[in-house]
């Protein structure tokens, strides 16, 4: 996957109203595509089938 | 103060309270012994935003009479503790370490603190922490914490001042907030005891949410047998709290058998041999695992080779269920956020919620990896943390490039959030010193509902090693 550039980060924010500073703009464009990244490996593992509870049933209530 | 104003300092919570029921103890002295302390200590170390000297002395002096009268209040009379400034205190500013609650002060307590109250525990203060308890806070409005094994180095996050507090003995114990290992750091970077119960133990009621999801609250401590006491006297069924458990509450400290024999422990292969892992780290994990088995557990390697994941997979579903909390105030006060909170949350509004999707359900698989393991054996080892408290300037530069945003903000994570992801309870504890004098901590992990096998197996270890009787320089 292609890495987002600063402005598509920016263009991203502002349609959602997010508050992006220029100051900002190059840790978050960095932490978004190392999120990008690591949860497109997710995309390997078996996931179809599993049921996204946040926690066991039994473990919580 | 004499020394030995100092050694009853050191001494922990449970010793204190005994020498109270004997009337060895006045509740005004140790009071005034840890004022003092904060006053000599607290200017470097910046464990507290608040502290409540008038009122504790006030709370201290009917707790002294009520002893004269015979009159017990409770398993923690007398005893001053403080807590993570993310916890509500009737009439008692309650930061979560923002400026933007700055004037916040609830009119009720968390549930947490009025269980401690009602054993008679004094409440002393409200300890620094990261900003909303998200960790990565460049600028602390409150003052910048430090470790105080080396005032140079990170003292862990989020509960910062609950790590330093129990470590320099500021207070006689604290209580943390673990979501993704909020406890559990601070214990391992400071040389404290951190406990992550089993979520739902512990009510969350008055506390700031980081992630409603993972949110736990724990003790902070010098000893595992003060975690075992707070642990007993804060867990349990809450009304305020829809998701806590109607479990009923073990005697905890009746776990502390000191021996860990019959347990059967799993060493997680991919975070002691992992890459990130620093070789005193490993080589100081590896040493209490032969510990642990010349005390009587069965030990063995175990692979979860999930396990790589689980700092990315821990940050998507907690910053996104942050970002929406914070949707408002960011909006309308952004420049009133430490620039790295206000960085992670907009990162985390950028998501997708397809990948957010996909996380949860990575969690769900990192989750039942775990439990496999965990009914394989009684518990999981592994480093609490890769690296011993780095210095503070790490958090301070720059990041310049994603793959220093993955192994800043994923990695380390990765040691923890397998715990908080499984909703099971974990412990850190001291098991060594890198060659520099910086603490290094060991983690072990049980079952849901398992306190008492992880409590007991930290007890054989803590008491085996006697790495709690170690001081720090500053402190």
């Amino acid at each position: 996957m292609a890495d987002l550039a600063p402005e598509h980060v920016r263009h991203l924010a502002a349609s959602l109203s997010l508050p992006l500073t220029d100051d900002d703009v190059a840790e978050v464009t960095h932490r978004l595509n190392a999120f990008l990244d690591a949860l497109a490996a997710l995309d390997m593992l078996p996931l179809q089938s599993v049921e996204p509870w946040p926690t066991r049933p039994e473990a919580g209530a | 103060m004499s020394s030995a104003d100092d050694d009853l300092a050191f001494a922990g919570a449970a010793r204190q309270a005994a020498l109270v029921r004997e009337k060895r103890l006045s509740p005004v002295e140790l009071v005034r012994a840890y004022l003092e302390r904060i006053e000599r200590f607290d200017g470097q170390l910046r464990a507290f935003i608040t502290v409540c000297g008038k009122s504790a002395l006030e709370e201290a002096a009917r707790a002294e009479t009520a002893a004269h009268e015979g009159n017990w209040l409770g398993p923690l009379h007398g005893i001053p503790f403080a807590v993570k400034d993310q916890l509500d205190t009737a009439g008692v500013l309650t930061t979560s370490g923002s400026a933007l609650l700055r004037a916040n002060i609830p009119s009720g307590d968390s549930t947490v603190v009025a269980r401690l109250k009602a054993a008679g525990a004094i409440l002393l203060g409200k300890l620094n922490l990261t900003e909303f308890a998200l960790g990565g806070t460049i600028r602390f409005p409150y003052g910048q914490p430090r470790n105080p094994w080396n005032p140079e180095h990170d003292p862990g996050g989020s509960s910062s001042g609950a790590g330093i507090a129990a470590a320099a003995a500021l207070c006689s114990a604290t209580l943390g907030e673990d979501t993704g290992g909020s406890v559990r750091s601070p214990a391992s970077y400071c040389g404290a005891v951190g406990l992550r119960p089993t979520w739902g133990r512990v009510s969350r009621h008055g506390c700031f949410p980081a992630a409603w999801s993972m949110d736990q609250v724990g003790p902070l401590t010098r000893t595992v047998e003060d975690a075992a006491l707070l642990l007993g006297i804060i867990a349990g069924w809450d009304s305020k709290d829809s998701l806590a458990s109607r479990e009923p509450v073990p005697d905890y400290r009746a776990a502390l058998v000191g021996n860990a024999r019959g347990l059967r422990i799993g060493v997680i292969i991919e975070l002691v041999d992992g890459a990130d892992t620093h070789t005193e780290v490993r080589s100081a994990v590896i040493q209490a695992s032969r510990g642990l088995a010349a005390l009587g557990a069965a030990v063995e390697d175990v692979s979860l080779p999930l396990i790589p994941h689980a700092g990315a997979v821990f940050m998507a579903l907690c910053d996104s269920e942050a970002a929406g909390y914070h949707k408002r105030w960011l909006a309308e006060r952004p420049e009133e956020y430490d620039a790295g909170t206000r960085r992670r949350l907009v990162t985390a509004g950028l998501i997708s919620g397809f990948s957010i999707h996909q996380a949860a359900r990575g969690r769900a698989l990192i989750r039942e990896q775990a439990l496999d393991a965990l009914r394989r054996f009684d518990l999981l080892l592994a480093p609490t943390s890769p690296h011993p408290a780095p210095p503070i300037a790490t958090h301070t530069a720059p990041v310049t490039s994603k793959e220093e945003a993955a192994k800043r903000f994923f990695a380390r994570r990765s040691y923890t959030t397998p715990a908080s992801l499984a909703g099971v309870p974990a412990i850190s504890v001291p098991c060594g010193f890198t060659a520099a004098g910086l603490p290094i901590g060991l983690q072990l992990i049980a079952r849901p509902m398992g306190e008492p096998t992880v409590l007991r197996a930290a007890h054989a270890w803590e008491q085996e090693a006697a790495l709690s009787r170690k001081r720090p320089p500053v402190g």
